[in-house]
């Protein structure tokens, strides 16, 4: 007793961060990277539509498991063949108190073309056309062509104040408008107080929001991109919960009663791609000559190559147990994963068998290339896959490399074998069979990200079929096929799928880990 | 003496001409930004697009001379990354480098020279030994490891001071500046210690080295035999005598540790100014890189020119030597 009166006001005194910051009304959010503008238009990136889901709402929502649902939309449904009607929630309120209509939908969709940064947000809006408002709460989208994925695009098309934002939307004036707050206008859960480029988000709740009212009187989100320095703000008290807990402290967490780790899937899959050009610049025989063919382009090299692979050990060791070994490009449940692909057995002799089956028996000598500092254990991935392979009679040469030098020359296609992450963040597979495994070709535009110059015709097809298929389930059915295909070509691996760990103070926060990684405040409540 | 001024001046503005091509030309040898930043769901056409509206798409040559041609309007572009003006966004973080890097060395420049004299004065005691042994473990302790052990230390285990980023800020001359308030300075031991444990030590052994000589000249001798007492001898002569190098040394580690306090900043969340040019490396983010870069030249080329300034005042010998 007597010990807990003098210590208290002493702990307050001294500006101990446990006591002070910590109120039932506050949650103090550490986390790895934070918006690059208050302005929701300006970036695609990750922790800027984290950042803005907290002041702005989407048209359409995407739940836990990345499920779409109604957002500030309540329904909405094809019309024709390049029509959509979206039918608005009514009686929702912006934070200056004016009412949300189909106005505020046209400007910001017209907006985005305006203000956006290099991450551009334009991918949002990439089949409007045009848009007709009919009346206050409805509108109607007319798009380039049949748009089936068309609501999926839209969950993180923000809608900001049309009167509030309407001197901020130019390049020149935007940032101006909302980093200060005057345009920082939303309908979401939490209205904008003050923010600092790489420093603290400060925010207020929104008394009215139409969910219902949040649990937190204030939020602060602090961004602290250091592993350690963000888990020690948590240990210090400092912050309530962070999120990217390394697979290092996560080890540690375990034993700390007074942490608790929420472990999460993440839609990262790391996939391993061989260049299938009939030239490929990192490849030679042992003696280190030329080599006659690309030996990607032997499907037997690429079988040997999947065989060669043991995903459990990646797991187990490499990650710590952070993960779960993939066979397709993205985790299973999502739209478009099929359930008929099997786990590629790990087969070392079988791998060599193939290869010598192929004219390969003495092996060859590959660069591989890796990013080292994108994603929890990119690097270390990278050294396991030199280490398998070359046991098989592949001699390779681990480069785990900064993402700045990686993608640059990934996108001149200077690599032969490259291994990235890469995260399904609309849930379903249109997004990312569409950017990899269609051949590159503009006019269509599919196949953006295909750095291997990966073709299959067929499934060229099912991919051109799929975008236009208003029919849910015989879309689906298309993807999935599409995707069997495109994994028996082997020409993209697939080695793991990521899981991502949240920290929080024992006992204190209740919440459920998200698909896409965000850490929202509005869904974190206090532990009852 | 105006002469001496124009050349400096002249040399500043070569030195940042040089400091800029080297940038442009390097950043442009990593590749193109737009492969870092752009969202992978973008199409062909997009990404073309965004490449034209950030100008990048011209010849590198026409690139730099349209930035040379704003800079000279004073305008020193718009981050990529964050859509404001670069100057804005540095000066918006300057203060934050300033206060700890002013704390840190100055705090470190007190000590390290007190510290130093004593230990050359008196070379031969137990303390003296004592002051080397730490100044050796300033020098060889890398300072992420030091930092992160503070952390730990002090912060989760004990709990007695913050573990990162900045405190409470008031505002004068329209800037926030943290180490008022009592928050903001709990926040600052921490990375002010951690930044000063390098520069205490090399404080430390230059005064001491300096001290050591300047003992055994005959200036000290002749002080002696007119009898003026130790303590005048130590104050009036000695840190005179042995503050040339002392300042030299000042100025480039207050200039290198404005510029560059990154490893610190990272490691304490620290919203500065060096944080910030290692982000904008990461996204090859090419006005800031080239913006910041020419500002630490002209740093530089300032803080030498002020020791010049100086020496002249507190050394006879430079003063005439200039004049002459």
């Amino acid at each position: 007793m007597i010990f807990q009166k003098f210590l208290a006001p002493i702990a307050l005194a001294v500006g101990l961060g446990a006591a002070a910051a910590v109120s039932a009304q506050t949650l103090t959010m550490g986390v790895r990277g934070g918006p690059e503008s208050m302005d929701p238009h300006f970036s695609a990136l990750g922790p800027h539509a984290e950042a803005a889901k907290h002041v702005f709402d989407t048209l359409v929502w995407s739940g836990d498991g990345l499920q779409i649902e109604p957002g500030l939309a309540e329904s909405w449904t094809p019309i024709d063949e390049d029509t959509w009607e979206f039918k608005l929630r009514q009686g929702v309120k912006f934070h200056d108190g004016s009412d949300f209509d189909a106005e505020d939908v046209k400007f910001s969709i017209e907006r985005i073309p305006v203000v956006t940064g290099p991450t551009t947000t334009t991918i949002y809006v990439r089949r409007v056309a045009s848009v007709d408002i009919i009346d206050t709460h409805t509108i109607h989208i007319n798009t380039d062509g049949q748009a089936a994925t068309l609501p999926n695009d839209f969950i993180r098309l923000f809608i900001v104040s049309s009167e509030a934002a309407a001197d901020y939307s130019t390049p020149e004036t935007a940032a101006e408008g909302f980093n200060s707050g005057k345009a920082t206008i939303g309908t979401g859960p939490y209205k904008f107080v003050s923010w600092q480029p790489k420093g603290d988000l400060v925010l207020a709740r929104n008394d009215d929001y139409w969910r219902g009212e949040g649990a937190w009187e204030t939020v602060i989100r602090k961004e602290i991109p250091n592993d350690s320095s963000r888990l020690a703000a948590l240990k210090a008290g400092q912050v309530d919960v962070i999120n990217y807990v390394s697979s290092v402290d996560y080890l540690a967490l375990e034993r700390d009663s007074a942490i608790d780790a929420v472990k999460g899937d993440s839609v990262y899959i790391m996939n391993l791609q061989l260049d299938q050009r009939e030239d490929t610049p990192l490849v030679r025989a042992i003696d280190g000559s030329d080599l006659d063919d690309n030996p990607f382009r032997d499907l037997k090299v690429r079988q040997a190559i999947d065989h060669a692979i043991d995903r459990q050990t990646m797991v187990d060791i490499v990650l710590e147990g952070l993960g779960k070994p993939a066979n397709q490009m993205m985790p299973p449940g999502f739209f478009g994963s099929s359930e008929d692909i099997p786990m590629p057995t790990y087969d070392p002799a079988k791998a060599k068998e193939l290869l010598a089956d192929a004219g390969y028996a003495d092996g060859f000598e590959v660069d591989l290339y890796c990013t080292a500092d994108r994603l929890p254990g990119d690097g270390a991935i990278c050294q396991g896959l030199g280490q398998m392979l070359t046991q098989v009679g592949i001699k390779t040469n681990v480069n785990a490399i900064s993402k700045t030098v990686y993608f640059p020359a990934q996108a001149r296609l200077e690599y032969s074998m490259f291994m990235n992450g890469w995260g399904t963040l609309t849930g379903e597979a249109s997004y990312t069979l569409g950017g990899l495994a269609h051949s590159n070709n503009p006019d269509v535009k599919l196949g953006a990200f295909n750095r291997i110059e990966y073709k299959n015709d067929e499934v060229d097809q099912l991919l051109q079929a799929g975008a236009t298929m208003m029919d849910p389930d015989e879309r689906r059915a298309t993807y999935e096929e599409a995707m069997e295909k495109v994994v028996a070509d082997k020409a993209y691996i697939s080695l793991v799928q990521l899981q991502t760990v949240w920290g929080a103070k024992a006992g204190m926060l209740e919440f459920t880990p998200r698909f896409d990684e965000d850490t929202l405040a509005f869904f974190i409540k206090p532990a009852s | 003496m105006l002469g001496f001024v124009i050349q400096r001046f002249l040399q500043a503005v070569l030195v940042m001409a040089a400091m800029s091509v080297i940038v442009f030309c390097g950043v442009y040898a990593i590749g193109n930004p737009i492969d870092i930043v752009i969202p992978p769901e973008a199409t062909q056409e997009i990404r073309e697009q965004t490449i034209r509206r950030l100008g990048l798409d011209r010849p590198l040559y026409e690139q730099y001379f349209i930035f040379i041609g704003n800079l000279l309007q004073g305008d020193l572009g718009r981050s990529f990354v964050y859509n404001i003006p670069v100057l804005e966004l540095i000066g918006g973080r300057l203060p934050a480098t300033l206060e700890l890097v002013l704390i840190s060395v100055i705090s470190a420049t007190v000590l390290g020279v007190s510290l130093g004299i004593y230990a050359g004065y008196r070379p031969d005691s137990w303390v003296s030994k004592t002051i080397m042994a730490v100044s050796v473990l300033g020098f060889s302790v890398p300072s992420f490891w030091v930092g992160l052990i503070l952390i730990l230390f002090f912060a989760v285990n004990l709990g007695w001071l913050p573990a990162g980023g900045r405190g409470e800020t008031v505002e004068i001359w329209g800037i926030g500046w943290s180490f008022p308030t009592f928050d903001g300075l709990s926040h600052i031991v921490l990375p002010a210690i951690n930044l000063a444990l390098f520069k205490l030590a090399m404080m430390i052994r230059l005064a001491r080295a300096g001290t050591r000589e300047v003992m055994l000249t005959d200036t000290v001798k002749f002080a002696r035999a007119a009898g003026i007492s130790e303590g005048t001898i130590l104050w009036r002569h000695l840190l005179k005598l042995i503050s040339i190098p002392i300042i030299t040394v000042f100025g480039l580690e207050l200039g290198s540790t404005l510029a560059f306090a990154v490893v610190t900043e990272t490691i304490f969340s620290w919203p500065g100014v060096g944080k910030l040019i290692i982000d904008s490396i990461a996204v090859l983010d090419r006005p800031v890189m080239v913006a910041y870069l020419i500002l630490v030249a002209f740093l530089f080329v300032t803080i030498n020119f002020v020791i010049d300034l100086v020496f002249a005042l507190i050394d006879p010998r430079v003063r005439h030597g200039a004049a002459a």
